[in-house]
């Protein structure tokens, strides 16, 4: 133990600790307990959003590394698949001991009942199943195929054989020998189960398909296409040492052939989290802001327990107990809850991050990629992050009342009055100004790119962050000014007094105010900007789904977890003779000159005609560049390229490098990487791939689109085939899904802000206990006593929702047009939601109303 | 995967000619799966003799020598083998040029030993046609893994070896006597089932010079080497606890090959042999009866803790002298023992000297000791 623990005045502080505070804390358990549950639940949020947001986004597509085990470095083309017919090259590299080469191919496999309906998404992933035999973790895992070794031949080849996770088989009910159905690029297969893999010692993700390299192949109908070729070095303890590593690495740099790029496996995944950068911030920012309310609360609670302890404070410092003491005394017991809750929190966490690791794993597979959820695991620096927090922030809430009970003077302590210099700065407007100021500054920082081609936009978040607080700081004001106005109105003792007290703007009512206010302007922006960004996906439907069907590949996956349609059967499903016209979609991602994008192939023609788009720039509006291919380009692809007034821009494709020039702008809030569109014809010259990603059929008129859907549904089981109807369903509840967490935080924040204005409340008529004692005294009615208290809450809450909603305005505003766009380069028609903010507001009114009546009842009898 | 090297090893090693002539057994044309059975009174001819036949249910590549270093006196030995085994003339149904085929599948096994430094280094690889390992028919150009070997077009062979960290042996054998052809009418057989016959090639000398390459520096090397190339279709029965076997080439010029089957019960199989192959090339040879393998000396690996009996004594009557002769073989380096991946079937493979009875040097030799860990029989019946 430090020697200064021993010295006089932590000797003191200790004292009071266990003698004077833990006393109280038995007193007034629930309040204790209450608070401690606050600081829990503000560390769990941001913990249990950590770690479920990283055990969503862990698994980046490496679902052959249970088998293989951890790879090293990649081998990959440009841009598109390895040809098999380029592995040749490659064989002086696999004479090497040192390292092991694995080609791999992967694509979704949408397991389908007895019924045609998709039951869940698993990785086909293709691997060679006997060069896998190699590799050190298959032999310490002691994985095999088969009973015999010696019977190899009947694993390997392209017939329709796999290998099954233990759970899956134990969930499925399969064995060996049994059919797996399923359906991969619009055709329905059956494969026959040859084994399962992974035990409870040795798991393997349950989604995981493992089938011979030529199998794959053939399922996915991608004969001669390799995804990459993973290299994994022979010795694991290599590992240990970067100089050994960079050594290995130079040699297989050495090695390799022409047209294959070399890169370490860290940095796919680095790529990959790059990618959900921005997704992964936002609920980093949203779990902050959870916690600073949470901070908010805390120190409200605190606050109202200096409060109640003014009496004793004041005798303790009579008797000669110094103000350092004191202080130290009330800065131990903030770090005393700070550290129980914080403990707590961190189980809090856990909970909170098992329910929320599937729910963000869906957004993320709806939006981003493929991923498999993680175990939910607790770090050595989740754990240092959530005592930081927990505790850091009850130090920083205590830190005000703590101040006030060091020099509050005793006689001012025993007066019971509004003596607060811990809170005095929240009567100075010149911090709030200088905020709003310094955030109106931030608004002029660029977006910070980030290396897998997304932007953050950091002056945006930043901005934002100075303008709530500073608003919040300011917000004190509004509530003197609407006491003030109201008072000329006002009738009834009760509620005049209650305006009095509003009018004076104590430091306590501000603070109550102000935290309110936080809560407020957040929900508000956040409700803008999802029903912002709900109307453009609306109107963008209207306008661009126009079709009569949709037909794209079964999958239960999102945006990446397609494998596309297999030409034969897309030729089937568009020669039809109640089609008139099929819009197919190709697309495949490219190289960008800063990081990934998509390169999407077309009937131009009939997108500059039929096929309906909200134009940003119609098509024509821009002069093509020469020498490059025309394209219409989506507006995210023309921010994040710099390409709104026209001009060119190279892509990498698996034939090369290719230039594109925009000739048109459309709005597409399908992928925030942006897309170009070009010649489908060209686009399969490029891409050196034929499997379109979807068609739109549009049909004779008079047609019954749900009989030719019927019948096609029919006859390609394998295919998901929707009218407009229930295509806008099923996008608008991938986007429902994506606002679930935020929906979720929202509801946290304003909850903790609203218990936070119940405190605020007992804080203020604890400070005011004399002037109630009087007035009880004087036979001020209960009744009176409740509607005074009620009145003093719903002026708090008014002025709280009149000012958040400003600032939640201005929010919206800056998360529509400057977030967003710097974010996803995409503008949102900006909706206010009229009724949602008034029903926000009344609620606010008559919630604060209540809390106050019924806190005031119970602080009067209180006083009896 | 071990289990194949030790059916294949087996044969390899044991298919050879016998010391009198047994009765004529005929071959059939196939085996039971449909494979064919090398057929009698046929020459080798060269280059094809060195490719590949792929129809042949089981194939094995064998590389044996004793190198030193010019400048620094380093002595080296290594062991290289591949063994080729066929899916079956009805299974596979991917193209000939298909990059990860499914009808042939490769084992390489290759070993260093330093025995100068006193260290070993070994490497096992496994892989399917393709583009990682292949055999062409007609001439020697083989590549499995970290082993490469072809026709160099002088009438040698050109071979290239990988080891782990970086190291490489870049060799140039040229055969200094004729291929042998083993056993009655070109076949040699290995038991009593038609069908168990195989062609077994070897060159039993071969001048080597090359380079070592050792952490990007290459070190000249010259030496002798062994070579062997065996075709066949069937597989041993499972009497048989394991082998030891030896490759001796003695300074006269003259070869001695030894192989001591070892049955479960301990005994001595009959089917084992000594064989002399004179400086012309010619083979005289008797079987268990007239000669005898006697245990010296052992080591006991720290890895496995299998004990192997690394130095021995071979005492053998030439058929055509009739005297008696003793080939006292002690390894150069104790710890040459084979591991493999998973470590199921390790063995001890590794260079000798040899010794004759008054303890003088007279040659080196490479001796190999299978199924000291057990189970082998057990794994010949699956």
């Amino acid at each position: 133990m430090p020697s200064f623990v021993s010295s006089p005045i932590w000797r003191v502080a200790f004292a009071l600790l266990t003698k004077s505070t833990l006393r109280h804390w038995g007193q007034a358990k629930g309040s204790y307990l209450l608070i401690i549950a606050i600081v829990a639940l503000g560390v769990g949020s941001l913990n249990g959003i950590r770690q479920a947001s990283r055990a969503a986004t862990a698994n980046f597509g490496l679902f052959n590394e249970a088998i293989s085990g951890r790879s090293d470095f990649l081998i990959e083309a440009p841009a598109g698949p390895i040809r098999e017919t380029q592995l040749p090259g490659l064989a002086p590299l696999s004479r090497q001991p040192d390292w092991h080469l694995l080609p791999v191919i992967e694509g979704p496999f949408t397991q389908v009942s007895a019924d045609g309906e998709p039951q869940r998404l698993l990785r086909l992933i293709g691997l060679d199943l006997v060069a896998v035999a190699n590799l050190p973790t298959f032999i310490d895992r002691e994985f095999a195929f088969g009973q015999a070794e010696s019977r190899w031949n009947d694993w390997v080849g392209a017939a329709p054989r796999v290998w099954i996770s233990s759970s899956l088989a134990a969930d499925s009910g399969l064995k060996v020998g049994d059919s797996l159905r399923g359906a991969v690029g619009g055709r329905m297969h059956e494969l026959e189960v040859a084994g399962m893999l992974g035990d409870a010692d040795n798991p393997v993700p349950e989604d995981l398909l493992i089938a011979d390299l030529p199998a794959a192949q053939a399922i996915l109908t991608r004969v001669g296409e390799i995804d990459r070729i993973e290299a994994v070095v022979n010795d694991r303890a290599a590992r240990q040492s970067p100089a050994r590593m960079a050594e290995i690495e130079d040699r297989v740099r050495a090695l390799l052939p022409e047209g294959l790029v070399f890169r370490a496996a860290a940095e796919r995944i680095a790529e990959r989290a790059d990618m959900t950068a921005a997704f992964r911030l936002n609920l980093t920012i949203l779990s902050l802001i959870a916690i600073l309310v949470g901070a908010y609360l805390i120190l409200q609670a605190l606050d109202t327990a200096v409060v109640r302890r003014r009496a004793e404070l004041a005798t303790l410092k009579s008797l000669g107990v110094g103000q350092r003491a004191l202080f130290l005394t009330l800065m131990l017991e903030s770090l005393l809850i700070g550290t129980l809750g914080s403990i707590l929190g961190l189980g809090v966490g856990v909970l909170l991050a098992s329910g929320a690791v599937h729910l963000l794993a869906d957004t993320v597979n709806a939006l981003y990629f493929a991923t498999s959820v993680e175990a939910i695991r607790m770090s050595g620096v989740d754990i240092a992050t959530g005592l930081a927090v927990g505790i850091g922030f009850s130090l920083f809430a205590g830190l005000l009342p703590a101040r006030d009970a060091m020099f509050t003077p005793p006689a001012q302590i025993l007066s019971r009055g509004d003596w607060s210099p811990g809170f005095v700065w929240l009567r100075r407007p010149w911090t709030g100004l200088a905020l709003v100021g310094a955030g109106l500054l931030c608004l002029l920082l660029p977006p910070l790119p980030l290396a897998g081609g997304a932007r953050l936009p950091l002056g945006g978040f930043l901005a934002a962050g100075c303008g709530i607080i500073g608003a919040a700081l300011l917000s004190g004001q509004t509530l003197v000014w609407i006491a003030r106005a109201c008072q000329r109105v006002a009738v009834g003792a009760a509620t005049k007094l209650a305006l009095s007290r509003l009018a004076d703007g104590s430091s306590r009512h501000r603070l109550a105010v102000a935290g309110l206010v936080v809560a407020v302007a957040m929900v508000t922006g956040m409700v803008q900007m999802v029903g912002s960004f709900r109307v453009s996906i609306e109107r963008w439907f209207d306008v661009r789904f126009q079709a009569e069907l949709y037909v794209s590949e079964r999958t239960a996956g999102g945006a990446s977890a397609v494998n596309g349609i297999a030409p034969e059967v897309l030729q089937a499903v568009t020669t039809g003779p109640a089609v008139t016209f099929a819009d197919t979609l190709y697309i495949s991602p490219v190289g960008a000159p800063s990081g990934r994008t998509y390169l999407g192939g077309v009937d131009l023609g009939a997108w500059s005609g039929r096929v309906a788009q909200i134009w940003i720039k119609d098509p024509g509006a821009l002069a093509p560049a020469a020498d490059a291919q025309p394209a219409f380009i989506s507006e995210t692809f023309a921010r994040r390229f710099d390409l709104m007034e026209g001009g060119k821009i190279t892509l990498a494709t698996p034939t090369g490098s290719r230039d594109v020039t925009p000739i048109g702008i459309y709005a597409d809030y399908g992928n925030e990487f942006g897309s170009a569109v070009i010649a489908a014809e060209v686009w399969k010259q490029w891409i050196q791939a034929d499997r379109a990603i979807n068609t739109s059929l549009y049909l004779q008129p008079g047609t019954d689109a749900n009989v030719v859907r019927d019948a096609l549904r029919l006859r390609f089981p394998g295919l998901e085939i929707r009218n407009a109807q229930e295509l806008r369903t099923l996008a608008l509840g991938i986007f429902e899904q994506t606002f679930r967490v935020t929906s979720a935080l929202n509801g946290i924040g304003l909850t903790v802000a609203i218990v936070g204005l119940a405190l605020g409340l007992f804080s203020l008529f604890a400070e005011s206990a004399g002037t109630w004692a009087t007035l009880r005294r004087i036979g001020f009615p209960a009744k009176s006593f409740a509607l005074t208290a009620g009145v003093e809450g719903a002026g708090i809450a008014l002025a709280a929702w009149l000012s958040g909603t400003f600032v939640g305005l201005c929010l919206g505003w800056l998360l529509i047009y400057v977030i967003n766009v710097q974010s996803f380069g995409w503008t949102l028609v900006w909706h206010l939601p009229v009724g949602a903010f008034l029903g926000l507001g009344a609620s606010l009114v008559v919630f604060g109303f209540l809390a106050g009546a019924l806190t005031g009842a119970w602080h009067r009898r209180g006083l009896s | 995967m071990k289990k194949w090297l030790t059916i294949l090893v087996l044969i390899g090693t044991f298919v050879s000619a016998q010391a009198e002539p047994n009765p004529w057994i005929e071959p059939p044309l196939t085996t039971e799966r449909n494979f064919p059975v090398p057929r009698p009174d046929v020459v080798p001819e060269i280059p094809a003799a060195h490719g590949s036949y792929p129809a042949y249910a089981i194939e094995w590549w064998y590389w044996v020598g004793h190198l030193r270093a010019a400048e620094t006196d380093e002595q080296f030995g290594f062991q290289s083998t591949v063994f080729r085994r066929a899916a079956g003339p009805d299974a596979g149904d991917a193209e000939d040029t298909a990059q990860c085929g499914d009808d042939q599948l490769f084992m390489s096994h290759a070993g260093l030993s330093d025995l100068t430094a006193g260290r070993y280094t070994h490497v096992e690889r496994i892989y399917r046609g393709g583009w990682q390992a292949h055999s062409a028919e007609g001439q020697l150009d083989l590549a499995a893994g970290p082993i490469m070997a072809m026709e160099n077009g002088q009438g040698g062979f050109s071979m290239t070896v990988s080891y782990p960290d970086d190291s490489r042996l870049e060799l140039t054998l040229t055969p200094t006597k004729p291929m042998v052809s083993f056993g009655d009418r070109g076949l040699s057989r290995k038991g009593a089932d038609p069908a168990a016959v195989s062609w077994y090639w070897s060159y039993s000398r071969k001048a080597v010079r090359g380079q070592l390459w050792r952490n990007g520096e290459a070190t000249a090397v010259e030496g002798v080497a062994w070579m062997d190339h065996e075709i066949s279709s069937s597989q041993l029965g499972s009497n048989l606890a394991g082998w030891d076997w030896t490759a001796i080439q003695l300074d006269d010029g003259t070869e001695v090959k030894a192989y001591r089957l070892r049955e479960n019960d301990g005994g001595m199989d009959p089917w084992s042999a000594c064989y002399w192959i004179d400086e012309a090339g010619e083979v005289s040879y008797v079987y268990a009866d007239r000669f005898e393998w006697r245990e010296i000396d052992a080591w006991t690996s720290d890895d496995t803790g299998l004990t192997y009996p690394t130095s021995v004594d071979i005492v053998a009557r030439h058929p055509d002298t009739d005297i008696i002769r003793t080939y006292r073989l002690r390894p150069l380096l104790d710890e040459q023992e084979f591991r493999g991946n998973r470590a199921e079937n390790p063995y001890w493979e590794g260079a000798c000297e040899v010794l004759d009875e008054n303890g003088d040097r007279i040659g080196l030799a490479y001796l190999e000791l299978a199924g000291y860990g057990g189970g082998l029989a057990a794994q010949l019946a699956q």
